[in-house]
């Protein structure tokens, strides 16, 4: 069971690392189209990352130890965070890994060493990004546990792994409680990678400036390990989101055929929901800062709802 | 045996608060080293005897000292006193070493071998209110520890902040200790003795117990600072020296936690709403108290409501286990049970640690604004460091200490789907909203402390010439830091040991692989990137250099809380504008100002500090000193005394 397991982890970061790049450019490149633009080829990421990493590092005069440490920090964090959601393999959780809570406060260390990392070079851009980012998390943090709760409380389990080994013995979308369900965990996934509404990837212009104005002081082999922990953990909530609600695919039993056909599926599919980011990105327009907290409350009212219904039913 | 190292103990924290009475009216520094070297021996040994007692699960008892029958002076330590002796011990050893080299940059001569002395006598006094085994001592030694906090409190007796927060602690400690005393002489009404015994309560006595309970609770409460009786907590912490305020958060506070527990574990059995309303007044504290920490900008003050946060977090633990175990749920009431006795001591360890680093930079900077502070991190690397620690374990951030016991709340929290009755249940989810907005609120809070204190460009001259301090002050966070590391990475272990089966993630498990992850990371990187490195300047959108006062600051990091949680702090926004023309054109000048208004402060002590002055001031009538005046109430008196006798004959 452990060489079962320890095999499932290694395959999870493997895949969760190699598509990651991928389905950012997927969205760069929907939200293109929506425009009428061509867009940036679908491996752009990669080449960027692959160039990032051949540049030299520049530091700041200002900088401090935590800029040498916070983008290991972080990328550790988000990769450990990793091994707790199942992307082709589902087996037998072990140690407690795959728990809930463990999972959103390895996403809180990435945030809080990359919040570190912005404050580190004393721009007012990065200052200004970290003081956002902490207070968008600060305010969406009710609403991710409450909908976290909402799940363990449909799946009986604090474990992702148990939860999706249940929606995959269990097949799909047998309550509605899980659509509520999925339009909650789509509002954290926009929030978690700060998307429009909330943010623009885009850019780090002064109006959008979250994740981006953090890491503006940033280069070489550091940008490159922000941007793709970025990239992994938008991935790792896409997952989330995906073998959930639609848990199809997954390959429950360890053979070379059923993994290689599980990520195929799980390409398939990641594809098809970053082309609805995409597309709900290109429809909506930045809010207001300050009018955030309504869109939050949004998702939180859907989850109290499921537990009501759960409560009363 | 064991009863021996308790005296030697006794006697050892007897000395050290002895020994700078021999030397008083002189500034020996011998003196000073010295009884601080046994305060923290004495504390050691404490954290020794309590680990034995613990781990052994034996009992001590000792009777002291007999006054009366049923009135004595006698001690018991049971396995919940010994838990509370080892955090006591840790966290004084560890703040007696800081001491030795803190106490000599304090001022004023002689006043400071009384500092030590009093350290000493404080930490006896916390000590015994947990080994107490009657009431009658408990109070006693309650008593003691609260005269002894307030002398140290008054140290700067001259600055006049220090004074306004003696009178605030003075009032809420004696109120405190009232409440106590109404607790304890009803427990007396009910069962006519002093012995801390389980209470049978029937239904005629049981109003009398409800009431024990909630003077008892009311006391506790006073002490731990929960919302809205925090007030003097905020003065009190940043105005006492950096020791005395690590004693008193990390340590005193918990004494508060211990007789809460003590009382209704040993001798209340709880009913439901009473875990209701520790569990309101513990969410309550937590959200407020991290809310007002993020706004402050005294980087003492902010530990301060962070204290009241972490409580409210205790008291959040405490209460759901009387909840579940009303309810019949053993497993979560021992979880939650866990819970609020495993952040009693990790709360206890990372603020002494937070709170002896934040005195050293207050040290070394000459002042508490964290805005005159930053870019400390390359001046006081290793203070930075062990602060960075303290802040991560506080921020409930894996693998720490903050987290294992926050991440134990969070499973009693999700589990209680089990709980049957529905309205408690949405209750309890509500809480658990808040509990969330309260440990992300508490991580953005020092993000924004270690930044604006360690990071970027130092904004002031005494910053700039910060250094870092002595080795003294160095070990004794240190050790504090350690021990928050293995207390987070081993809690598992640590849970199994001591016999506690519940579901709980291997953090072990977890920090190695964030170890090898960053390994990996590094290995990766060392083989395909490029290894060259260049220090250049802070990108300024073309700007030819950048001043300090550029950088993001505290006020700045807290402005969208603020604005989004305005309706919390009361904030009133107002300015004023001149012209310098007839139609409101050229502009002249102006000023602008947002005030956040001191709610509890504002609606609640101001007016009882009125009523109680009305009050006093009709009473000072009657005292007019006139001696016609005092015969008349004599009169009066004794004609009231013969109708009295009269009707009652």
């Amino acid at each position: 069971m452990i060489p079962d397991f320890v095999l499932c982890c290694i395959l999870n970061t493997a895949v969760v690392v190699l598509i990651s790049p991928l389905f950012v450019s997927l969205v760069k490149k929907v939200k293109a189209w929506t425009q009428g633009r061509q867009g940036p080829p679908v491996f752009q990421t990669y080449y960027t990352l692959a160039k990032l990493l051949k540049k030299e590092t520049i530091y700041s005069s200002q900088a401090s130890w935590v800029s040498r440490v916070a983008p290991f920090a972080c990328m550790a964090a988000i990769l450990t965070a990793s091994l707790f959601v199942p992307l082709v393999y589902v087996t037998e959780p072990y140690g407690g890994i795959g728990n809930i809570i463990l999972f959103l406060y390895l996403l809180v260390v990435a945030r809080f060493f990359m919040a570190l990392l912005g404050l580190d070079a004393g721009s007012a851009f990065g200052g200004m990004g970290s003081s956002r980012e902490m207070s968008v998390s600060a305010v969406i943090e009710p609403t991710t546990i409450i909908v976290f709760a909402a799940l363990a409380f449909v799946f009986k389990t604090l474990n992702i792994f148990d939860m999706v080994g249940a929606a995959v013995s269990a097949g799909t979308l047998k309550t509605p409680i899980l659509i509520l369900l999925a339009i909650s965990l789509f509002i954290i996934l926009i929030v978690e990678t700060s998307r429009i509404p909330v943010d623009n990837p885009e850019t780090h212009l002064e109006l959008t400036m979250i994740h981006e104005g953090m890491i503006l002081e940033q280069s070489g082999k550091n940008l490159a390990l922000m941007e793709l922990s970025a990239a992994i953990k938008q991935t790792l909530l896409m997952a989330l989101l995906i073998n959930l609600i639609v848990p199809w695919g997954i390959a429950t039993t360890l053979s070379a055929a059923a993994i290689l056909a599980a990520a195929i599926f799980f390409i398939v599919k990641g594809s098809i929901l970053a082309l609805i980011i995409g597309l709900f990105e290109s429809s909506m327009a930045k809010m207001r800062f300050f009018r955030l907290p309504g869109l939050f409350m949004m998702a939180f009212f859907f989850s109290t709802l499921i537990i009501i219904i759960e409560v009363f039913a | 045996m064991i009863e021996l190292l308790f005296f030697l103990i006794l006697v050892l924290f007897v000395l050290g608060t002895a020994v700078p009475l021999i030397g008083a009216g002189k500034d020996r520094r011998d003196i000073r080293v010295l009884s601080l070297a046994c305060t923290a021996a004495a504390s050691a040994l404490l954290a020794i005897l309590g680990l034995t007692l613990l781990l052994t699960g034996t009992m001590l008892a000792v009777t002291v000292w007999q006054a009366f029958p049923g009135i004595e002076i006698s001690f018991f330590i049971d396995r919940l006193a010994a838990f509370f002796l080892l955090l006591i011990g840790t966290v004084a050893a560890c703040t007696a070493v800081y001491a030795t080299g803190y106490v000599e940059h304090m001022e004023g001569g002689n006043r400071r071998n009384l500092l030590c002395g009093g350290m000493g006598l404080f930490v006896l006094a916390m000590t015994l209110v947990v080994a107490s085994h009657t009431t009658f001592s408990f109070l006693f030694f309650w008593e003691l520890m609260a005269a002894v906090s307030f002398v140290l409190v008054m140290y700067e007796y001259k600055d006049a902040g220090t004074t306004k927060a003696g009178i605030y602690y003075f009032v809420m400690t004696q109120l405190s200790t009232l409440f106590v005393m109404l607790g304890i002489i009803a427990l007396f009404v009910l069962t006519g003795s002093f012995a801390m015994a389980p209470l049978h309560i029937t239904p005629e006595t049981a109003p009398l117990a409800t009431a024990a309970f909630l003077a008892l609770f009311f006391g506790f409460a006073i002490k731990a600072g929960i919302i809205p009786f925090h007030k003097w907590l905020f003065f009190a912490h940043p105005a006492s020296p950096s020791p005395v305020s690590a004693l008193m958060s990390a340590v005193m506070l918990k004494v508060a936690v211990y007789g809460l527990l003590r009382f209704l574990l040993d001798i209340f059995s709880p009913d439901l709403w009473w875990g209701v309303l520790i569990l309101v007044f513990g969410i309550a504290s937590a959200v407020l108290g991290v809310i007002y920490a993020f706004k402050d900008h005294d980087i003492k003050g902010l530990l301060a409501y962070s204290s009241i946060e972490n409580i409210g977090i205790i008291f959040t633990g405490i209460g759901l286990y009387v909840i579940f175990s009303c309810e019949g749920l053993a497993l979560l009431a021992t979880i939650s049970l866990l819970a609020a006795l495993f952040h009693s001591l990790n709360h206890a360890l990372f603020k002494a640690l937070l709170f002896l680093t934040a005195g050293s930079v207050v040290h070394a900077t000459g002042t508490r604004d964290i805005e005159k502070m930053g870019g400390l991190a390359k001046k006081m690397p290793s203070t930075s460091v062990l602060f960075f620690t303290g802040a991560i374990a506080i921020a409930a951030l894996p693998p720490l200490n903050g987290f294992a016991s926050e991440l134990l709340l969070y499973i009693a929290f999700f589990q209680s789907v089990a709980v049957v009755d529905p309205l408690l249940k949405i209750l309890l989810f509500i809480c658990l909203a808040l509990f969330a907005l309260t440990s992300a609120l508490s991580a953005a809070c020092f993000v924004k402390a270690f930044s604006s204190v360690f990071l970027a460009q130092p904004r002031s001259d005494a910053a700039r010439d910060a250094h870092e301090v002595s080795l003294p002050m160095l070990a004794g966070p240190a050790v504090l830091a350690a021990a928050c590391i293995i207390l987070g990475v081993f809690a598992c272990q640590i849970f199994i040991a001591a016999g506690y089966v519940i579901p709980f993630p291997d953090l072990l498990l977890v920090s190695l692989l964030l170890l090898f992850m960053a390994g990996l990371t590094y290995l990766v990187l060392y083989f395909t990137a490029s290894r060259e490195t260049r220090v250049s300047e802070t990108w300024g959108c073309g700007t030819k250099s950048q001043p300090a006062i550029t950088e993001y600051t505290g006020h700045g990091f807290s402005e969208p809380i603020v604005t989004i949680f305005a309706s919390v702090y009361r904030t009133k926004k107002s300015s004023t504008k001149t012209y310098s023309d007839t139609s409101d054109c050229l502009f002249a000048g102006g000023t602008a100002e947002i005030r956040l208004v001191a709610f509890f402060e504002e609606y609640l002590y101001r007016p009882l500090g009125r009523a109680a002055m009305k009050g006093a001031s009709v009473v000072a009538r009657m005292q007019n000193g006139c001696l016609d005046t005092y015969l008349l109430y004599v009169f009066i008196a004794v004609i009231g005394v013969i109708v009295f006798l009269g009707v009652a004959a």
